[in-house]
């Protein structure tokens, strides 16, 4: 009980959802955060997942991350196939993905994804971001969408500045079906680096189901904009294993290009 | 009953596309004969990008991105083009500093300072769809059809700063998005391989390389080498473009750099630095482009003066995964 640990945040969030990833599963997946998480959980938890791309790299078996080169050869290494966007994205539409895992700027209670703007007027934004990439697709089309992202109360707010990938829309009943998004879909999972939340059935809200080992209730839902629905029991999440860590630091991102973002959290267990 | 009720049109400036006056373009234009169609670099973009044009590409920049003939279009000068942009990092970026681009369709832009303040003070037009909205829309015109269904974009933003529409499905009267067909003036596509009359050979993933050319008025291709038309014909299957939708074969080994063409060479770690660390300073990048860019008169003399066969070796040599390539 006297050892002390030491990580970042960002290494606390990869390893926490890295644990949620299923095997025997597809998932589409952004790069940076979300592609690591899929890399530690094929090594520990998953073997058996397929990640793929949306450009068309499918079930890569990668040896570290390749910071920015994305669809250089490190990142296609030992696919089983390589096909394309439109392709990719065929199969998004017709079912054949589980799971889309997506980095986001700002999300709001009903899972609606803003990654394009802060501001009012379009033309003249008051902070730009890349925008959609192919966000939006991987939202609409995958079965379920998880996010992993910061934990900061600018970026949990009632309603997003922009909604460029859809959520719950409205958090109305049948909201997506209603526009033509493919029935069955939407947010599944928001982890960030204080909490792990769910959605509540009835009200579509983000639904407050784990916190991290370091944190509290009052200091998650301090740092957001709403108030989310709170599940019966709030379970406290496990800090990273020894095994994460040393996976991710000596095999998986050596270099720390995603790793070593964000504050460092000391913690005796 | 049956009518396909408009539902909802989003705002975004997109250029229609007629396909019998496309139809009618390429049966005037696409020469079928076996032609030799290597030239340089200034005279595919000199007879081949217009001020005005609508420009596609395949893939990212850094990666099999053709930052060779990009480079000459700055060289050039060119004008107020209108960018049919996924991702890159640095296109958009050059492209402004050069004072060379009119407008950018979005997939994913790489928020350097330059491009954000730009696009914040108003002095960039951005038009934001998604990376498969802009893959649908050139395969759309590619197929030779005004538009294509897509279960995207829907109920978002993203649809309404489009120009995509939510129609009601005539067969199902459920809502369905409707994105517009894209067909560009020029693409510039950069390939492992191709052979003087333009039969192309392309590697590994990308986003959609055939429907990038076939939805374009003209096509440059800058390859890696160029091969024997026999090799092309000893092995088919690898073919990825055939001659006839490709009007100018430029050679430009090494035209990626500082990024990297995979099974071929990795990036260039020096020069990546220094092209990344200009990205966010109006002056910097000025500089930048005079040095790489302006200063000399091709590709090739950049590589020569600039860069130095020692990092071009030593590039080739970092490129490990070379498995499923050539």
């Amino acid at each position: 009980m006297n050892k002390e640990i030491e990580f970042t945040e960002t290494e606390l969030m990869i390893c926490v959802a890295s644990r949620t990833f299923e095997n025997e599963k597809t998932y589409v997946i952004g790069f940076g955060m979300p592609q690591i998480t899929c890399m530690l959980a094929m090594r520990l938890y998953a073997p058996n997942l397929t990640m793929a791309y949306e450009y068309g790299t499918i079930g890569p078996r990668l040896q570290a991350y390749d910071p920015i080169l994305m669809a250089g050869s490190a990142d296609n290494y030992r696919a089983v196939a390589w096909m394309d966007m439109n392709w990719l994205f065929w199969q998004c539409s017709t079912g054949l993905f589980d799971y889309a895992v997506l980095g986001a700027t700002q999300v709001d209670q009903y899972g609606n994804i803003n990654s394009t703007m802060i501001g009012e007027d379009y033309s003249r934004p008051k902070v730009r971001f890349p925008g959609s990439g192919g966000a939006n697709e991987m939202g609409s089309l995958c079965w379920k969408t998880v996010v992993i992202m910061v934990h900061e109360k600018r970026r949990l707010v009632e309603k997003v500045d922009f909604v460029t990938t859809p959520g719950f829309l409205d958090g109305s009943e049948g909201a997506r079906e209603r526009v033509g998004l493919p029935k069955g879909t939407g947010p599944y999972q928001v982890i960030t680096s204080k909490a792990l939340f769910g959605y509540d059935e009835a009200t579509k809200k983000m639904q407050l189901q784990a916190i991290m080992p370091h944190t509290t209730v009052e200091d998650v839902l301090e740092n957001m904009m709403f108030r989310p629905v709170l599940a019966e029991k709030i379970e406290r999440l496990a800090p990273p294993a020894e095994t994460e860590l040393k996976l991710l630091r000596e095999e998986l991102d050596p270099k720390g290009a995603v790793i070593k973002a964000g504050p460092v959290i000391k913690l005796k267990v | 009953m049956d009518e396909m009720e408009v539902l909802a049109s989003g705002e975004g400036e997109f250029r229609l596309l007629d396909p019998d006056a496309a139809r009618e373009w390429i049966s005037q234009h696409r020469a079928k004969g076996l032609v030799n169609k290597v030239v340089t670099e200034q005279e595919a973009v000199a007879r081949f990008v217009s001020d005005g044009d609508y420009v596609s590409w395949d893939l990212a920049d850094v990666v099999r991105g053709p930052l060779s003939l990009f480079r000459e279009i700055i060289r050039q000068k060119k004008k107020n083009l209108w960018i049919a942009h996924r991702f890159s990092y640095l296109i958009v970026a050059w492209l402004y500093m050069g004072g060379c681009v009119g407008k950018v369709d979005i997939g994913f832009i790489y928020m350097s300072r330059v491009v954000r303040n730009a696009i914040e003070q108003g002095k960039l037009k951005v038009i934001d769809w998604s990376n498969f909205a802009m893959t649908s829309r050139q395969m759309a015109g590619a197929m030779g059809i005004p538009f294509l269904p897509t279960r995207n974009l829907l109920g978002t933003d993203t649809f309404k700063t489009s120009g995509a529409k939510m129609v009601k499905d005539p067969f199902t009267g459920k809502p369905i998005c409707l994105v517009p067909a894209l067909f560009s003036d020029v693409a510039l596509i950069h390939a492992h391989q191709c052979d003087i009359y333009g039969n192309t050979r392309i590697f590994g993933p990308g986003l959609n390389p055939r429907a990038v050319a076939f939805s374009s008025r003209k096509v440059i291709i800058s390859a890696e080498e160029i091969i024997d038309p026999e090799e092309i014909r000893m092995n088919p299957g690898k073919t990825t473009l055939p001659y006839y939708c490709v009007d100018a074969v430029v050679e430009a080994p090494f035209g990626v750099w500082p990024g990297t063409m995979p099974g071929r060479y990795s990036m260039d770690p020096e020069g990546w630095r220094e092209m990344f660390g200009t990205l966010d300073n109006e002056e910097q990048l000025r500089e930048y482009l005079d040095q790489y860019i302006y200063s000399v008169p091709s590709h090739l003399e950049m590589l020569e003066k600039r860069v130095g066969a020692k990092r071009l070796v030593q590039i080739m040599v970092r490129e490990k995964n070379r498995e499923g390539y050539y």
